[in-house]
C-alpha cells in the first residue's frame, strides 16, 4: 500500500468533484430537452393539413387515435369481448340497426322474412369487393354463418346461428337461409356477424392478417401496444371513409389514458371510468356521448348449489340491502343507472316499474331473511380483483352487513372469475357485469351465460323460465304485443328468482375530443367509423 | 492485503454497548422516534379515533372536518382511521416477514459455507428465487393460498431470502480470509467454530443495513401486491392498499395519497436512520 | 478464469431446468385456463372442449411438459394462445423494448447513485447531504405506481412536455423515442437508485473508517484522493453486486412501469400473458428471465472476483 505515501491531491476540493457531476447531469438534461425542441411526441397533430371546410362539411384525411385499456384478442375476433372495437373497422356486418331497433341495410340491401318465420331471403350489395380483390358474393354470407357455427369461434350468437339449417342460393348475389324454427333475435344474428373474408380466417384468429370488407384496412399490430388501419380506397360507401387511417393504441393504465386524452394523444375512447367522465363533462375540449348498449350491467350472482341462497327469500333480501344509488355515485361516477333488471331502456323489455323493483330498504331484507328462517348467514363473495370490483365489493360487502349478512371477499383475477363463471364453479355469491341485454330479449336468455335457461352459473333451472323463454325465443314478431308479454313473463321470473340480481347499467360512455365528428357503436359496440373525421 | 491495518479482533467495547451507543447518537434518536411515532399511532389506533376503518358513509371523498379529520375515501371511510389501522397491518407484516426472510437467508449462507457443493446449490437456489419477476411469485403464492395476509408474509420472507443470504455469504468469503481467521484455523480451531465464533459475528454487519432497507423493501412490497390486486384481503386496510387506491384521485383529491404517503415515508426514513446509526455504532 | 466458467455453466444449466419445471409447473397451479379464457364470457363446454383439444391442453401433462421442452430446444417456440402471432416475435420485439427502457434506467440509476453517495461521503454536515438523504428517502418510500402516475400529471399534463405514454422506435425516429424514454426511465431507476447510493455510501464510509485511511490521513493523504483511490475501489465490489441484483429489480419492476406508460416490453407481455393465461408465452418468456439472470450474474461474479482478489474460487 505505498501508494498513501505521496500526497499529491492539489488544490481542488472535494465539493468541485459533485458540482461537475452536478454539471453533467445537467448537460444531459438539455440534451434531452433538445432533442425533444425538434419534434415533440407530447403533440396533438390533428392531422393532415387539408384546409377546413367549415364546420358543416366533413373535412378529409388525418388519422384518429382511438385508446383501449384492454388489447384485443384475435381469437375472440367473433365473439363480443373486451374489444370489439375493430371488427365494424375492417369488416361488416348484413344489417344494422337504428335507435328503435330497425334494421337497415349494409351488406344485405334488403331482406324478406317467410310469413312462417322459417326463412329469410337477403338481398346482397353488388358492388363489394374484400380488401384482397375478390368480389364478395351470397358465398361469403353462408361461409359466414357456418363460421359462426364453430363452436371453437366462440360467438355468444352461436346458438341463433344453428338455428340456420339450410342456404338455397339464387344467383350470386340472393340468399335465403332456412330456419329449423322462427327466432326473434334473427336481427340481432345479422348485426351481430361480421362477414370475414373466408380464404384467410385461420390468419384472422391468428391476429396475422384481417381481411374484409370494411372501411379500413388493417396495416399493422403491435401486440400490447396498437393497431394501425389505413383507408379502404374501394369502399362501397361512395365518398367513404373521411379519416385516411385509424390508430388504436392499447394504455392499460387508466390514469395514463385519461392524461392522454387530457394532452390530445388520444382522440376518443370509451375506456374512461365513471369517476373521471365526471371531471371531464365541463371541459369544452372533451364531448361526452353515453351509449344505451346495455354492455356493463352490474349485478350479484347466487349460486344455487350452495344450501344457504337456495331460499329465494334470501336472494331477494340481498336484492332489497343493496344502496344501489350509493353504488352508481361512489363506485361508477354517476355514470349508470340503477336497475333491478338486465334490460336497457331502449330494449322492448324494459318497464320503468320493474327497473325499480327493487330499492334500498334494510328492513325489508331483515324481515325477509327472519321470514326465511336465517338467524346468521356468512357467505363468501369473489369479485375481480382490479381496483373498480373492489371497490363495488366492498360496497356490496358493507350493505349486506348492515342486514346481517357477512360476505368474505375473494378477490381473484380475470382469468380465474371467466373459468368459475363458465366452468359453474363460482362461491355461493359472485358480482360481476354482464351483456347482451341491449339488443333483443330472447338473446340475452339463449346467449349471455348468466341467464342460460339451459344451463347458468347460478345453476338456476325452472320449467316456467324454460318455456318462456323458448317461446320469446321461438317466434319471429319481435315487437309484437304477444311477444312483449313474454319478455315481461321472462323479467317477472328474473325479478322473483332473484338468481341474478341486477344493480346498475352502466352502457358505454364516449369521450372524444372536441374535433372528432360523426362517430357511431353499433348495438354490440363495434366502432362504426364510416362518417368519422376530424373538424379543423 | 494491508500490511498498516491490524486484525481487528478485539474492540475497544462490547458489541451490545456499541449498538447502543449508535442508537444514542442524532441518527440513532430520530429513527426511534420516527417509527416509534407511527408504530404507537397504529398501536394506539382504538383510543385516537373512534370511527370504524371500514364503516361506510354517503359522504365520499369528502374533505377534512370534526366527524373526520383527514376527510374521506371514494366509498365514504374515515381515511385517518384507515391509515391508523393501516400501520398496524403493515407493522405485523413486516415484522414477521423480515425476520423470517433473515433467519432463513442466513441459515442457507452458513450452510453454504460448509462446502463447496452445498455453496453451489444454495446460489443456484438464490439465483431461482432472485430471476422470478415479483408478479408471477405473488401470483403464484396467492393463487395457491388464496389472497389474505399470510400470502403477503411469505411472498416478502421469500423476496428477502436470496438478499440476506447472499449479503452474508459475501462477508463470510472475505472474512474468512482475514488474517484472524486464517490464524484461528492454523491455531486448530474446527471448521465450524471457526464459522461461527470468528467469521459470523464479524460478516453480520452489512445484515443490519439490509435489515433496515428490508424492513422499508417489505412495506414496498406489500404496496405493490396491493397495486396488483394480490395484497391483503378487503377491506383491511394497509399503507400500500391506501396509496394504490389513491392513484386514481392523484389529481383530484391528492391528500388521500399525500396522507398514507407521509406516513410511509416517515416509516422508511426511521428505519433508514436506526439502520445507519446501529451500523456506526457497530464501527466505532 | 476458464475454469471458472467450466465450472459455473453446469450449474446454471442446472437452473435452467429447475427452473423450467417450477414455471411449468407453477402456471398450471395458478386458477383459471386458457381454454375458459380463449373461449369468451358465455361460452359452452363444448366450446371449451373443442379450444382445449386444439391448444393440446387434453394431453397427459407430461407430454406437455416435454413437447414445450423439444420446442425451446428446437428454438421453434410455436404460436401463442390469446395474444396472436409467433411465441418468438412477442418476445423478440418485448425484449427489444424492455432492453431500451431498463439500460436507460441502468444508466440513469449509476449517474444519479454515484454521486449522489461520493457527495454524501465526501464529507460530514453538508447542508445539502440532507435534502438528498430526503430525496432517497423519498424515492424508496413512494411507489413507482404513484411516481409514474405524477411524472405523468407534471410533465405530460401539466406541463405538456413529453407523451402521457407509449413507444416509439430508437431505429425509426430516436428523436421521439428519447421522449417516450424518459419518464419510464426514470420512474424505474428511482428507487434503484437510492438503493445503490445507500450501499455505495455505505461501503465508502466504511473503508474511509479503515484503519489504513486513517493512517493514511495522517500521513497528509488529501480526503478526496483517498476517497477516489483506496475508499471507491473498496466500495466498488459490494455495489456492483447490489446493482447486479438490481437489474433483476428492474426488469421486475418493468411490469409496473410498463403498464403506466404503456411500454410495450416483456413487463406487459408477461402481465398480458398471465392475465389470459398464455402458457407458452409466459414459460418461454420466464425461462428467458431465468436465462438472462443467470448470465448476468455469472457476470457479475466475474466482474466481482476481479475486483475484489481477496475473493477465491478455490
Amino acid at each position: 500500500m505505498n501508494a498513501f505515501s505521496a500526497g499529491s491531491g492539489g488544490p481542488l476540493s472535494l465539493p468541485a468533484i459533485s458540482r461537475r457531476a452536478l454539471l453533467r447531469g445537467s448537460l444531459a438534461g438539455a440534451g434531452l430537452l433538445a432533442l425533444s425542441a425538434c419534434r415533440s411526441a407530447a403533440d396533438s397533430s390533428p392531422g393532415a393539413d387539408a384546409a377546413s371546410g367549415g364546420a358543416a362539411s366533413p373535412r378529409r384525411g388525418g388519422v384518429l387515435t382511438v385508446g383501449v385499456g384492454v388489447d384485443f384478442t384475435p381469437a375472440l375476433l367473433f365473439a363480443q369481448s373486451a374489444n370489439s372495437l375493430l371488427q365494424r373497422l375492417v369488416f361488416n356486418t348484413l344489417t344494422r340497426y337504428d335507435e328503435q331497433l330497425r334494421p337497415q341495410p349494409e351488406l344485405a340491401k334488403s331482406w324478406e322474412v317467410a310469413p312462417d318465420g322459417l326463412s329469410v331471403t337477403l338481398k346482397l350489395r353488388e358492388d363489394v369487393t374484400f380488401h384482397s380483390g375478390r368480389k364478395f358474393t351470397a358465398d361469403d354470407v353462408v361461409f359466414a354463418v357456418k363460421n359462426l357455427q364453430n363452436p371453437v369461434r366462440s360467438a355468444q350468437l352461436r346458438s341463433t346461428a344453428l338455428t340456420v339449417t339450410d342456404f338455397r342460393k339464387n344467383g350470386d348475389f340472393e340468399l335465403t337461409l332456412v330456419l329449423a324454427h322462427p327466432v326473434s333475435n334473427l336481427f340481432d344474428l345479422f348485426e351481430f356477424m361480421i362477414v370475414p373474408d373466408s380464404e384467410s380466417v385461420e390468419d384472422a384468429v391468428a391476429g396475422t392478417k384481417l381481411i374484409g370488407t370494411g372501411p379500413f384496412t388493417f396495416t399493422e399490430r403491435k401486440p400490447g401496444s396498437s393497431l394501425s388501419f389505413a383507408r379502404n380506397e374501394k369502399y362501397w360507401n361512395p365518398g367513404r371513409p373521411y379519416l385516411d387511417g385509424v390508430e388504436i393504441k392499447v394504455i392499460p393504465q387508466a390514469e395514463t389514458l385519461l392524461s392522454s386524452v387530457k394532452t390530445g394523444q388520444t382522440h376518443l375512447t370509451y375506456a374512461v371510468r365513471g369517476k373521471d367522465v365526471a371531471t371531464l363533462k365541463d371541459d369544452k375540449r372533451f364531448r361526452i356521448t353515453q351509449y344505451d348498449t346495455g354492455a356493463g350491467a352490474f349485478y350479484i350472482g347466487a349460486n344455487l348449489s350452495f344450501p344457504e341462497v337456495q331460499d329465494k327469500r334470501v336472494r331477494q333480501a340481498i336484492a332489497w340491502a343493496i344502496d344501489r344509488d350509493r353504488l352508481v355515485q361512489q363506485a361508477l361516477g354517476g355514470y349508470a343507472t340503477v336497475s333491478s333488471v338486465p334490460w336497457p331502456k331502449s330494449s322492448p323489455a324494459y318497464r320503468e316499474e320493474d327497473a325499480k323493483r327493487y330499492h334500498h330498504d334494510p328492513e325489508k331484507a331483515k324481515a325477509l331473511l327472519k321470514e326465511a328462517g336465517v338467524t346468521s348467514l356468512s357467505l363468501p363473495l369473489a369479485h375481480q380483483s382490479d381496483a373498480g370490483s373492489t371497490a363495488v365489493a366492498q360496497i356490496l360487502q358493507y350493505d349486506l352487513k348492515q342486514v346481517g349478512i357477512e360476505v368474505q371477499l375473494q378477490p381473484v383475477d380475470s382469468p380465474t372469475m371467466q373459468k368459475q363463471l363458465i366452468s359453474q364453479s363460482m362461491p355461493a355469491l359472485w358480482t360481476l357485469s354482464h351483456s347482451f341485454s341491449q339488443a333483443h330479449p330472447a338473446t340475452l336468455a339463449v346467449s349471455a351465460y348468466p341467464f342460460n335457461e339451459a344451463k347458468n352459473t347460478s345453476k338456476f333451472s325452472s320449467p316456467a323460465y324454460t318455456e318462456a323463454v323458448q317461446r320469446a325465443w321461438n317466434r319471429s314478431d319481435a315487437d309484437s304485443p304477444e311477444a312483449k308479454a313474454l319478455y315481461q313473463q321472462v323479467t317477472d321470473i328474473l325479478l322473483d328468482e332473484q338468481f341474478i340480481v341486477d344493480l346498475a347499467i352502466a352502457g358505454l360512455v364516449e369521450v372524444a375530443g372536441a374535433q372528432v365528428r360523426g362517430v357511431t357503436l353499433n348495438k354490440y359496440s363495434y366502432l362504426n367509423l364510416d362518417d368519422a373525421y376530424l373538424a379543423g | 492485503m494491508t500490511t498498516l491495518s491490524l486484525p481487528s479482533s478485539a474492540p475497544l467495547l462490547r458489541p451490545r454497548n456499541r449498538y447502543v451507543a449508535g442508537l444514542l447518537t442524532w441518527r440513532g434518536v430520530t429513527g426511534l422516534v420516527l417509527v416509534g411515532v407511527v408504530a404507537l399511532a397504529g398501536l394506539l389506533a382504538p383510543w385516537l379515533t373512534d370511527a370504524d376503518p371500514d364503516a361506510q358513509g354517503a359522504q365520499a371523498l369528502a374533505g377534512p372536518s370534526g366527524a373526520h379529520p383527514l376527510g374521506t375515501d371514494d366509498i365514504g371511510r374515515d381515511l385517518l382511521s384507515r391509515i391508523l389501522h393501516g400501520i398496524l397491518t403493515d407493522l405485523s407484516i413486516i415484522l414477521t416477514a423480515v425476520p423470517a426472510g433473515a433467519l432463513i437467508g442466513a441459515a442457507l449462507a452458513l450452510l453454504a459455507a460448509t462446502s463447496r457443493a452445498a455453496d453451489l446449490v444454495v446460489q443456484r437456489l438464490f439465483d431461482l428465487v432472485l430471476s422470478f419477476p415479483g408478479l408471477i411469485l405473488g401470483l403464484a403464492v396467492t393463487a395457491i393460498l388464496g389472497p389474505g395476509r399470510w400470502p403477503v408474509v411469505i411472498i416478502i420472507a421469500l423476496a428477502e431470502v436470496p438478499y440476506f443470504g447472499r449479503q452474508l455469504r459475501a462477508g463470510v468469503l472475505v472474512q474468512r480470509e482475514r488474517e484472524y481467521a486464517l490464524a484461528a484455523r492454523v491455531g486448530g480451531a474446527g471448521r465450524a467454530r471457526v464459522l461461527l465464533r470468528h467469521v459470523l459475528p464479524n460478516a453480520v454487519d452489512p445484515l443490519i443495513v439490509q435489515g433496515a432497507v428490508a424492513l422499508s423493501v417489505g412495506v414496498f412490497i406489500e404496496g405493490a401486491l396491493s397495486f396488483l390486486g394480490l395484497g391483503v384481503r378487503p377491506p383491511q386496510p394497509t399503507l400500500g392498499s391506501l396509496i394504490s387506491g389513491s392513484v386514481a384521485y392523484l389529481d383530484t383529491d391528492p391528500l388521500l395519497a399525500a396522507a398514507p404517503l407521509a406516513v410511509t415515508t416517515a416509516l422508511v426514513l426511521g428505519f433508514t436512520l436506526l439502520a445507519e446509526a446501529l451500523n456506526r455504532g457497530a464501527r466505532s | 478464469m476458464r475454469t471458472f466458467l467450466f465450472k459455473r455453466l453446469p450449474s446454471g444449466l442446472a437452473v435452467l431446468v429447475a427452473a423450467s419445471f417450477t414455471v411449468f409447473l407453477m402456471l398450471r397451479l395458478i386458477p383459471g385456463d386458457p381454454a375458459t379464457t380463449l373461449a369468451g364470457p358465455d361460452a359452452s363446454p363444448a366450446t371449451v372442449a373443442a379450444i382445449r383439444e386444439r391448444l393440446g391442453l387434453d394431453a397427459p401433462l407430461l407430454s406437455q411438459y416435454l413437447h414445450w421442452l423439444g420446442q425451446v430446444l428446437t428454438g421453434d417456440l410455436g404460436p401463442s394462445y390469446a395474444i396472436g402471432g409467433q411465441v418468438s416475435e412477442l418476445i423478440g420485439d418485448g425484449l427489444a423494448a424492455t432492453f431500451q427502457l431498463t439500460l436507460a434506467a441502468l444508466l440513469l440509476v449509476v449517474v444519479l447513485a454515484v454521486p449522489t453517495a461520493l457527495y454524501a461521503a465526501s464529507g460530514r454536515r453538508r447542508p445539502l447531504a440532507g435534502a438528498l438523504r430526503a430525496l432517497t428517502t423519498g424515492a424508496l418510500a413512494v411507489p413507482p405506481f404513484v411516481t409514474g402516475v405524477l411524472l405523468v400529471l407534471v410533465f405530460a399534463v401539466g406541463l405538456g412536455l413529453l407523451p402521457a405514454g407509449g413507444h416509439a422506435s430508437l431505429f425509426d425516429a430516436p428523436d421521439l423515442a428519447v421522449q417516450y424514454l424518459a419518464l419510464p426511465a426514470l420512474c424505474l431507476a428511482l428507487p434503484s437508485a437510492a438503493i445503490l447510493a445507500r450501499y455505495l455510501q455505505d461501503g465508502l464510509e466504511r473503508a474511509l473508517g479503515e484503519d489504513y485511511v486513517r493512517n493514511a490521513t495522517a500521513l497528509g493523504v488529501s480526503r478526496r484522493r483517498i476517497l477516489w483511490r483506496h475508499a471507491l475501489p473498496n466500495a466498488l465490489p459490494s455495489a456492483v453486486t447490489v446493482l447486479g441484483l438490481q437489474i433483476g429489480q428492474l426488469i421486475a419492476g418493468a411490469v409496473v412501469v410498463e403498464r403506466i406508460f404503456a411500454w410495450p416490453g416483456l413487463g406487459q407481455l408477461i402481465e398480458q400473458g398471465v392475465s389470459r393465461r398464455d402458457y407458452p408465452v409466459v414459460q418461454d418468456l420466464l425461462l428467458l428471465v431465468v436465462a438472462g439472470y443467470v448470465a448476468v450474474q455469472l457476470l457479475t461474479d466475474l466482474l466481482y472476483s476481479w475486483l475484489d482478489p481477496r475473493v477465491r474460487w478455490e
